[in-house]
């Protein structure tokens, strides 16, 4: 028992740390972190205007037009600029690399493939870049960013609490115990056990979500600052959420939410009238018919979008068809679909089979007897079939990407997509998530309570 | 004359069907049919095996191959290494956990996957985790643990109780009895979450672009690199064709659970 309480002990003490561990190299990061908002403030000798960001990788050479750093602040393409230009922004990136000498800032400088440059640089420049930097160093103060050392002083402060408690009820109970019978141990300790094994179960999973949600925590907190830059807080701030409702985020942003919106409702429409039909059909197919569809109809719901997605582009390639718009309609609805069917088939076989047949009987036409028999028992079935569409359809990236054809045609995902390989995510999507976030949650949540309000 | 009524609307209700299994037979068999018939012929049209032979000769194709299994194959493991105790967590009575809890460990499937991993990346940039294979897989096992841990969840919360009573009244121990009686009656769930996240993972291909700032390639990120280069469209479709084969290979061996995901809502 005691070394069991004693090895718990050690593996907190040693938590502890590790954290006190990260602490340290934190602080480093902090003042890192102060000269580089000073930095920021150095000229873009590109540009020839103070850059209000925090530069985190320099991009150079021509590979800056095609790869995705998204969080590259100086991007020098040299598409765009001459070498004169790049020899003239290198000064700027050369101060950065100078710092990651210093065995700080490491993080700060990506370079790629224009090694012959540096060194040339490195030879010219070294000391006139370091010197200026300095200079400016000295003459300028800002506040350091505390939104993480908050956090590690505060996981810090849970963990030294923790142990504390741990160590305090572990005294206490040890005294509590040696005024009892055996009996009175025995049960005590085993309720212990129980509540300690409640408690570690309910942690796990509560860290493990904690993790899990730690990204998109992050989404919600920066939708509340202005920065341009996602992960640089520059104060509260509203203006995000005015800018998306005022539709000041950009035409381009505006229509990849048209279209969403647009492409998600005509595929979940399309595919729950189809599905719904087909599932129908395939209630009513003899064994064998019945098997060879469902497996047909489960062949989109197995592949992959990037198979779906290249499968569809060349289709409509060996077609001849122009993709565009109508082509991510039709290739929404292929995997869609399958789950509408799977959706409706259990309200089929929880239904009389024999009340169509009655209302025909008593003189109804097919589509009548569809109208007013079938869709009023199969509407639960149908309903969350077509806001599994709704949602799939909304969130697909893969097929929409290769069947989005070249017309300029963006959804959401593809325009994120587009954004963080071009570096820097527009603004404005970070409320558009967060409300997009808070919306499913309380509608979750609302169903959940009245599930069990149904239970009960 | 009653009775050929009958027969006609039954035949008749049949055919609703019909539009749909043509659409599949347009738009899912058709397609990959295609794929396979880019995958052996050229640009200009004739029957040719090179592309499949240029894929086990170059070795940047192959060796990218190989990465991705292994790291779809770590993915999956850790997925089940992490989800499987909040599943169990999560279903067993015994913890008596919340049922919002299960919810909410669903919801991150529901936020665009690329934002998801656009807030990762910016995550790593501010503890200050390097962007590269670490950060990869941490990346891919955000954005895949929930479609490890609905199934299990799914198939432990459908379990019968009484056997795990059964069981412990019958002098099994927890340890034993987890290994004897939850495990094996929680294989399906294993099986259909490892498909879940086997499939996209081995297939991920801007997830990957995203997290390691491009410096790894896997193999979805190769094909689309080749499907988007017209002149290459066709090995491609080779590429396609082997990854299909992988998939195909997968879900036979994970039976067809897939089926899991429709009961989301």
């Amino acid at each position: 028992m005691i070394r069991r309480n004693l090895s718990i002990c050690l593996t907190l003490m040693l938590s502890l740390m590790v954290c006190a561990q990260t602490n340290l190299s934190f602080e480093l990061r902090v003042l890192t972190n102060q000269k580089t908002a000073l930095l920021d403030s150095i000229p873009n000798p590109l540009l020839g205007e103070k850059v209000n960001v925090q530069p985190h990788i320099i991009l150079m050479g021509s590979e800056a037009d095609s790869l995705p750093y998204k969080t590259a602040d100086f991007i020098v393409s040299s598409a765009a600029f001459g070498e004169a230009d790049l020899l003239a922004a290198f000064d700027s990136v050369y101060s950065f690399q100078v710092e990651a000498e210093n065995g700080e800032m490491t993080s700060l400088v990506l370079w790629r493939n224009n090694k012959e440059i540096k060194n040339a640089q490195k030879r010219a420049t070294r000391n006139n870049a370091y010197d200026a930097m300095e200079n400016y160093l000295r003459t300028q103060t800002t506040p350091p960013s505390l939104l993480l050392t908050y956090l590690y002083w505060g996981s810090a402060a849970v963990l030294l609490l923790a142990l504390l408690a741990y160590l305090f009820f572990t005294i206490k109970n040890r005294r509590d115990e040696k005024t009892m019978t055996s009996v009175q141990r025995e049960t005590i300790r085993r309720k212990r056990a129980n509540q300690r094994r409640h408690l570690i179960s309910q942690s796990y999973l509560w860290i493990l979500l904690l993790v899990l949600y730690a990204p998109i925590i992050l989404i919600l907190v920066y939708s509340f600052t202005e920065s341009k830059v996602f992960g640089n807080w520059t104060g509260f701030s509203g203006q995000l959420y005015l800018n998306l409702f005022s539709g000041k985020g950009g035409t381009a942003l505006n229509s990849a939410i048209i279209n969403t919106v647009l492409i998600a409702l005509i595929a979940a429409f399309s595919s729950t009238i189809l599905g719904t039909l087909a599932a129908i059909g395939i209630y009513n197919m003899r064994a064998r018919q019945r098997k060879a569809v469902t497996f047909l109809n489960s062949v989109p719901m197995i592949n992959p979008d990037i198979i779906t997605g290249i499968s569809l582009f060349l289709l409509f390639v060996a077609l001849g068809v122009t993709q565009g718009f109508v082509t991510v309609c039709i290739a929404h609805i292929v995997f869609c679909t399958p789950y509408v069917v799977l959706s409706v088939l259990p309200r089929l076989s929880g239904m009389n089979p024999n009340i169509y047949e009655a209302a025909l009987d008593l003189g109804a036409t097919p589509f009548l007897a569809l109208r007013k028999v079938l869709v009023p028992e199969l509407w639960p079935g149908m309903l969350s079939g077509f806001v599994l569409a709704l949602t799939l359809s909304v969130d697909d990236f893969g097929v929409t990407f290769f069947t989005k054809g070249s017309g300029g045609l963006e959804t959401l995902s593809t325009f994120i997509y587009a954004d963080a390989r071009k570096g820097g995510l527009t603004p404005e999507l970070r409320p558009l998530f967060s409300l997009i976030l808070l919306v499913l949650l309380s509608i979750l949540i609302y169903i959940n309570i009245r599930k069990k309000r149904q239970n009960k | 004359m009653k009775m050929k009524k009958l027969s006609d609307i039954a035949s008749s209700r049949r055919t609703w069907a019909w539009p749909y299994v043509l659409f599949l037979g347009l738009f899912v068999v058709l397609p990959l049919v295609l794929i396979a018939y880019f995958a052996f012929t050229d640009n200009h049209g004739s029957f040719t095996i090179q592309n499949l032979v240029k894929f086990f000769t170059q070795s940047e194709a192959i060796s990218t191959f190989l990465y991705s299994v292994f790291i779809a194959v770590l993915n999956t493991i850790i997925c089940l290494l992490l989800g499987y105790p909040a599943a169990y967590i999560m279903a067993m009575k015994e913890f008596r956990t919340p049922q919002t809890l299960a919810i909410l460990f669903i919801m991150p499937m529901w936020i665009n996957f690329l934002l998801r991993t656009v807030a990762t990346v910016e995550l790593f940039n501010m503890v200050g985790i390097p962007l590269g294979e670490g950060a990869l897989l941490f990346g891919l096992c955000y954005d895949y643990l929930p479609f490890m841990i609905y199934p299990i969840y799914n198939t432990l919360q459908k379990m019968d109780y009484s056997l795990i009573e059964a069981a412990q009244d019958l002098g099994a121990n927890r340890a034993k009895c987890f290994r004897k009686v939850v495990l094996p009656l929680s294989m399906p769930g294993i099986y259909s979450g490892i498909v879940m996240v086997f499939m996209p993972t081995v297939s991920t291909f801007a997830i990957a672009e995203l997290l390691t700032h491009n410096n790894i390639k896997l193999f979805g990120s190769l094909i689309q690199d080749y499907i988007t280069t017209s002149d290459l469209l066709n090995y491609g479709a080779m590429l396609s064709l082997i990854l299909l084969v992988i998939i195909g290979i997968t879900s036979f061996f994970g039976g067809d659970e897939e089926g899991e995901k429709g009961g989301l809502i």
